[in-house]
């Protein structure tokens, strides 16, 4: 079965076409700058064909159909004909109370992801215009739907439970969903496969570093609680998000600036974390470049960003009785050496020292092990691949429909 | 890595969904037109608007710049979301730039005294000419009746009054005014477009001044003769609605931020349609207006404004000394 996976982004989108039989990737590639000027497409086919289509792409719709474009072209294609497509799986950031795991996209469940719109705006709504776009275009192939939030439904109450009237929690479904949650379930299968340890008994601490960020705390294999919340802007120090942050100073901000909602919203949300700090840019390697030159408020952004993650660290270390493994992926975890070194520091009476050596050579997409010979807790780098992880799940889904229809 | 155009991979069985929105037109773009303009283009969709001169365009975009950097100032979209935002918006003095619009609207901003009935209905006439036959054609005015607009039209079926209130960016609401030729298609058209761009629909049929104009200048010529009466201060006619009524303004800063001259102008038509003494501008209000005490744009209304914050008052209230 070949399976398309989409992740749709507010002006970009991002795809895979996997071969399941042989587990390859067959085609990936990207939308980018949708509606913009300048907009483009890269398509990567698995024997190294490359190519970079420019032109005017106003929509989803108008990507999607590129896209489709390309994987069925003479040229550059890796399809002969789109029959040969057994399904498309959607990454769907919000997923609410309603999903504990992935599902076939119905009507009812496009529903439901537009009832969630309010509790993820910068994502749900391009997810929802993939999905419809992709509907339209190949009507006849099932979609699967996997959730950001769906592996953190384990997540006990007193974990997920905000200290606001109980009756809020009832009325609106106001707690914490947490997110990243297939690339948290990947993570930490892997780095269990990879040392070669029981996911059951173990206690691991994921942390997601990308654009966004986030980290989680996984006993037996199940998420026990994670660091974003009701929406993606809680925890950690994001690039253009605050993390946590007191209440009262949005309410303080709102008032003194006198802000609309929206306002407020755009200010958590695109002008504050990393940037917002650092004056400099979201893009770690920039505020790394201007904290080398000696910009102060570039190193501060660092210091914090660094420090925020310690200190989920020692949180989760304590909900989770202790830790075996900590494991960094995304963008940032993957690669950024010092971010690694800077949030582990100091933390050996946890057991966690890294071995300065190991770090430096782990970074570009490889997997390894950074933490010292003899330390307690493991410290892996971990590639994420949510999109294996949808693929799977999508064809797994497809697989029990079909079997059900026989 | 190899570089082609990407037209050459497109799906020939597709058609453009019909009824889709790909381009609205806008016709005068002052400052509602502005903000119109910016409220589409931040929806994703490109505006072609049509001003008198080139010097003017040149002018519009310094001002939508303006615009844009102050909503920036106060935390709306990003840099990179103003750079997308402008690139969607085009401009010139050529009606005939907008005959692939599936919408145009017209917003035009007449300072003059008088009615702006005549230049509305000569941008009417001009924009037909150019457009498609089911391109809907729209109205900002909201004293002015749609149905006498179209008349000019050879298509009067698709006019529509389409009013969006003073400070559509923050305003929830449009009005979709349906004239007596209006048919069905085209109101439903109008009615989508302003939920894509965010505003909740009040769907009415056409009446001077609509619900909006028509309540909030009786409220304001109200307030002018009870500030005349000696009753109260401004500040104090203001505090007393704002705080009481919870709206967001008092009657008379709403004035200001509306412009005086544009109150004036409301009111105006709809004395002349309605003949009713209510609807009769205030001489208090006439008086700051011939001043030139146009509100907060001009610096000066019923209030002084400095960097668009009030800071003092430019009429004090009567005081009667009772000699007992």
């Amino acid at each position: 079965m070949k399976v398309i996976v989409m992740n749709c982004g507010s002006s970009s989108i991002k795809y895979q076409l996997f071969d399941m039989e042989k587990v390859r990737v067959l085609a990936r590639g990207g939308v980018e700058k949708i509606g913009l000027h300048g907009s483009f497409l890269i398509n990567r086919r698995d024997d190294g064909d490359e190519v970079k289509l420019e032109g005017e792409i106003y929509d989803h719709q108008q990507g999607i159909e590129y896209i489709l474009g390309v994987l069925i072209s003479r040229k550059h294609g890796s399809l002969k004909s789109f029959d040969e497509i057994g399904a498309v799986g959607h990454r769907v950031v919000h997923g609410g109370e309603k999903f504990k795991g992935s599902v076939l996209i119905t009507t009812e469940v496009l529903d439901q992801i537009r009832e969630v719109i309010d509790l993820a705006p910068l994502h749900n709504p391009p997810n929802l215009k993939g999905i419809e776009a992709m509907q339209e275009m190949l009507p006849e192939v099932p979609q699967v739907a996997v959730f950001d939030t769906a592996f953190h439904q384990t997540i006990p109450p007193h974990a997920y439970t905000y200290a606001i009237p109980y009756t809020l929690y009832r009325k609106y479904g106001i707690r914490r969903y947490g997110f990243h949650g297939t690339s948290h379930r990947y993570v930490s299968q892997q780095a269990c496969d990879y040392l070669g340890c029981a996911f059951v008994g173990t206690r691991i601490i994921t942390c997601h570093l990308g654009n966004g960020a986030s980290m989680a705390a996984i006993r037996d294999g199940k998420s026990i609680d994670t660091s974003m919340g009701l929406t993606p802007v809680e925890g950690l120090i994001m690039g253009t998000r605050t993390g946590d942050l007191d209440l009262g100073v949005l309410t303080y901000i709102v008032q003194k600036e006198e802000l609309t909602l929206n306002a407020a919203n755009t200010l958590i949300n695109k002008f504050s974390g990393m940037l917002g700090i650092s004056g400099v840019s979201s893009d770690m390697r920039d505020i790394e470049k201007a904290a080398a030159e000696g910009n102060e408020r570039a190193r501060l952004a660092l210091a914090a960003y660094a420090y925020r993650i310690k200190k989920y660290i020692g949180a989760y270390s304590a909900a989770l009785g202790g830790l075996d493994v900590l494991v960094f992926t995304g963008g940032i975890g993957e690669n950024d050496v010092s971010v690694r070194a800077a949030s582990c520091e100091g933390l050996e009476f946890l057991g966690i020292q890294i071995d300065p050596e190991k770090n430096e050579e782990i970074r570009g997409g490889r997997k390894g092990l950074i933490s010292a010979d003899g330390a307690r807790v493991k410290v892996v780098v971990m590639p994420t691949n949510e999109e294996l992880v949808i693929a799977r799940d999508t064809m797994e889904i497809v697989k029990g429909m079909n079997q059900k229809k026989n | 890595m190899t570089v082609e155009p990407i037209e050459d991979y497109a799906l020939k069985t597709r058609v453009r969904k019909k009824g889709g929105l790909q381009k609205v037109g806008l016709v005068g773009c002052g400052n509602m037109g502005q903000e119109i303009a910016y409220l589409v283009a931040r929806n994703g969709i490109n505006v072609e608007f049509i001003d008198l001169t080139e010097e003017r365009i040149a002018e519009v975009f310094i001002e939508l710049n303006q615009k844009l950097d102050n909503i920036i100032d106060k935390w709306g979209p990003t840099e990179s979301e103003k750079r997308a935002i402008l690139s969607r918006i085009h401009g010139s003095t050529d009606y005939s730039n907008v005959s692939d619009c599936d919408l145009v609207i017209e917003t035009i901003n007449n300072r003059k005294p008088g009615t702006s009935l005549e230049l509305r209905k000569e941008v009417f006439r001009k924009v037909e000419a150019v457009v498609r036959e089911d391109t809907v054609i729209a109205s900002n005015t909201s004293t002015l009746i749609i149905s006498e607009l179209a008349s000019v039209l050879k298509h009067p079926e698709r006019a529509v009054g389409l009013h969006f209130l003073p400070s559509a960016i923050s305003g929830g609401v449009v009005e979709v005014v349906r004239g007596l030729h209006t048919n069905q298609a085209s109101v439903e058209f109008v009615e989508k477009f302003a939920r894509t761009i965010g505003k909740k629909v009040i769907p009415l049929f056409e009446s001077p001044g609509n619900i909006s104009t028509r309540l909030i200048v009786v409220l304001i010529n109200e307030a002018c003769e009870t500030l005349m009466e000696g009753v109260a201060s401004a500040p104090d006619i203001d505090a007393t609605m704002r705080l009481g009524f919870g709206l967001q303004f008092g009657p008379l800063e709403m004035a200001d931020r509306i412009g005086l001259d544009k109150v004036i102008k409301w009111m105006n038509n709809l004395y002349q349609e309605f003949g009713e003494r209510k609807f009769k501008p205030n001489p208090v209000l006439k008086r700051l207006y011939r001043l030139g005490y146009h509100g907060k744009r001009t610096g000066q209304g019923f209030y002084v404004y400095e960097k668009g914050k009030v800071v003092g008052q430019t009429i004090t209230c009567p005081e009667i000394f009772v000699h007992n």
